[in-house]
């Protein structure tokens, strides 16, 4: 019991680096009905050029700010330039899924050609921690739970206040009716890259702050924990997607605590496949199986 | 009829040696068959550093038979399912292939029964146990077993006065395979081990399971996982309670474990932190000098050879390659078949031999008639009948110049009292 309230403190952590995470890789999804399985490696690109900026001087944060850039302009060129061509000669969904892996393992291979089979670190100062009622959380984590909480309310926000929001739901709930109805999907679309890459960009470099350390694979080893927030949720649905993010987190690391460490995954899995015998669909979505892909 | 249907279930079932050996024309071919991508991926460019290193100083010395050698990766992924596809089309396809280094832990339960009954000779590198009493006829072993590793760990924190050791492993394989030893050497001895934890690999967050090493309340921690783990473990630790002394196994030492780790928790912190027990390679000599002057010669294939000078599997990963070269002179053939059965001679300390330390050495004495003992970069090679060769460990640490200075030796005999 004396271990299970850190453990919540340190699952809030871990849900908040999922649920930046699992948030881009669901809203690009929900506009686009794109899986992109390339969504780690474009999380460890970001990761990189965050390491490029912050090995030339720049501060973290900053540097942060400079991936997040880099993983939305790399996203949507990565559409523009890729998968739209495969969707334009008419390639569904599992298609779609194909093209993913193998934009995710050419990514992870030019990296492995760039920057060598090795590990990379941050400079970052040492920052203190801090108690509270039992959890112990650092400077830096506490600025990931804060990232976290401005990503969600940002992206709540332009869902459900601007015109642009309503546009992407408009898109993302029937594109043809959306374009008949005068909404620029195309516009609509690359937006929705935009932005799934900057919060992949962000998670990528909060991801690695946590690790401490990180190579090539680093973001395509957590992405099926991302990918299981997501479904968890409800693909397609940013609040589902925040929700499976701090079930999954809080689950994995309560299990951590409590039983054998090498089973959190497991108890982690366990959980969705139960939320999923019980309801299909997500804890908060529609089937998106029937909508047509867009990019 | 029925005789004739048990011979050919006879012949199905096994390979046969023919009474001539095979002619082989062109480069014979070694292979370097290890993870070189994966969590352990470092263990496939430390073999294949060794192998290009004898696979020039044959070639300078004329070559085997009339034949120039070459070296070939085989990457495994570390992975069995990856390892067994890898394995058989490496044996269907490559031209020449007579001999290998490896497997490792990884992938040895899954490849070695393949690679013994295509009859290829192979020098691995698994520390796993259960190959202390190996049957294969193809297989042999250069370095010691990752049980007694676990050995040499205890002995070693012993001395250093610990007594509450906490036992944090990566749930693969390899790094179990410690395990067992560690714990009951060290409760032997009179130590506790206070936490035995089984680490997932590659995870964002380790802070529950350090949470829990805490409140165990352990004075050293014995490691063994792939870098991103212990990196990511090691800072969370820092960050939730201050570093612990860390004891370490051989995978700890390579340099993309120092890098991660030491990059997470800074150098100098783990300069003062680390040490990590390994096969003890004396790193001087005459057969050390010989392979070390052509290591540092061998920039353009080996990147950074000079990170490879002190480490015992280069050494010994060099050594195999040797051995099998000078036991195809002695079997006047490269075909496996037949110079399989040479190599415990060429290393056999037998009476009237010729203390040999290089392959120009060993074969000029061959040339000459003599019988000859070679004696490898790694120091001497003791066979026994299960074809496995163990011996002392040194125990290393690391200095923030990047050296790996020896702290203590746990002889063969120490670790022979609690194997």
């Amino acid at each position: 019991m004396s271990q299970l309230v850190p453990a919540i403190g340190f699952g809030l952590i871990t849900a908040s680096i999922l649920a930046i995470a699992a948030v881009g890789f669901t809203l690009q999804f929900s506009v686009t009905n794109i899986l992109n399985l390339a969504y780690g490696d474009v999380m460890t690109a970001s990761a990189f050029a965050a390491y490029i900026a912050n090995h030339a001087g720049v501060d973290i944060w900053l540097s942060l700010l400079m991936a997040a850039l880099f993983g939305a302009v790399f996203s949507m060129l990565l559409n523009r330039f890729v998968y739209f061509q495969f969707v334009r000669r008419g390639t569904r969904l599992f298609g779609m899924i194909i093209v993913t892996i193998a934009m995710s393992l050419i990514i992870q291979n030019v990296l492995l050609a760039v920057f060598r089979p090795t590990f990379f670190s941050y400079e970052v100062s040492a920052s203190a921690s801090y108690t509270f009622a039992g959890m112990i959380l650092t400077g830096s984590q506490l600025a990931i739970m804060g990232i976290a909480v401005v990503a969600m309310v940002s992206v709540h926000l332009l869902s459900t206040r601007t015109r642009l929001g309503k546009a992407m739901r408009a898109t993302a709930t029937n594109p043809g009716l959306a374009r008949s109805c005068g909404v620029a999907t195309d516009r609509v679309i690359d937006v929705a890259w935009l932005l799934s890459g900057a919060l992949c960009g962000i998670a990528g470099v909060v991801l690695v702050l946590n690790t401490a350390t990180f190579s090539e694979v680093t973001g395509a080893n957590f992405l099926v924990p991302i990918i299981a927030a997501a479904v968890l949720g409800g693909i397609g649905q940013p609040y589902g997607a925040m929700l499976g993010a701090v079930t999954i987190g809080l689950a994995s690391e309560v299990a951590a605590s409590v039983i054998n460490p090498s089973y959190k995954d497991v108890v982690a899995f366990a959980i969705l496949i139960v939320v999923l015998l019980v309801r299909p669909q997500g804890i908060l979505s529609e089937v998106a199986s029937g909508k047509e892909v867009a990019a | 009829m029925a005789v004739a249907f048990v011979v050919t279930v006879a012949a199905c079932g096994s390979t046969t040696q023919s009474a001539t050996p095979k002619t082989y024309t062109g480069t014979l071919t070694f292979a370097s068959f290890n993870p070189f991508t994966g969590p352990d991926a470092s263990f496939g460019p430390e073999m294949q550093a060794g192998c290009i290193v004898a696979a020039h100083l044959i070639n300078k010395a004329g070559g085997v038979l009339g034949h120039q050698v070459q070296c070939i990766t085989v990457d495994t992924r570390g992975d069995p399912a990856d390892a067994v596809p890898a394995a058989q089309k490496m044996i269907a396809t490559t031209s020449n292939l007579v001999g290998m280094n490896g497997p490792s832990s990884d992938e040895a339960q899954a490849t070695v029964p393949i690679i013994n009954r295509a009859h290829i000779p192979m020098f691995a590198d698994t520390g796993q146990a259960a190959f202390d009493k190996n049957s294969n006829d193809y297989f042999w072993r250069l370095t010691p077993p990752d049980d007694a590793a676990g050995i040499a760990m205890a002995i070693y924190a012993y001395r250093k006065g610990y007594r509450r050791g906490a036992a944090v492993f990566g749930s693969d394989l390899s790094s179990q395979s410690n395990v067992p030893t560690l714990v009951s050497t060290f409760k032997k001895l009179g130590g506790q081990i206070v936490l035995n934890q089984s680490l997932a690999l590659d995870q964002s967050s380790y802070r529950s399971e350090v949470q829990a090493a805490v409140a165990a309340n352990p004075d050293v921690i014995f490691t063994e996982a792939d870098p991103q783990t212990d990196a990511a473990y090691l800072s969370q630790l820092q960050q939730l309670h201050g570093l612990i002394p860390v004891i370490g196994t051989e995978p700890t030492i390579q340099p993309a474990w120092i890098k991660a780790v030491g990059g997470a928790i800074g150098k100098a912190n783990l300069a003062q932190i680390y040490a990590a027990a390994q096969p003890y390679a004396p790193s001087q000599g005459p057969a050390w000098k010989v392979f070390n002057t052509e290591l540092l010669a061998s920039a353009s294939e080996i990147p950074q050879p000079d990170q490879w000078a002190q480490d015992p599997y280069t050494q010994t990963d060099y050594d195999a390659i040797v051995t099998m070269a000078l036991a195809m002179i002695m079997a006047n053939t490269p075909d496996p078949s037949f110079f399989n059965q040479q190599i415990a001679n060429v290393v056999a300390d037998s009476p009237g031999a010729t203390e040999v330390h290089s392959y120009q050495e060993g074969k000029d004495a061959l040339a000459a008639g003599k019988k000859i003992h070679y004696v490898g970069a790694g120091g001497p090679i003791v066979l026994d009948k299960y074809h496995n060769s163990s011996g002392a460990f040194q125990v290393a640490g690391y200095a923030t110049d990047g050296s790996n200075p020896q702290l203590d030796i746990v002889s063969a005999a120490d670790i022979a009292k609690y194997a």
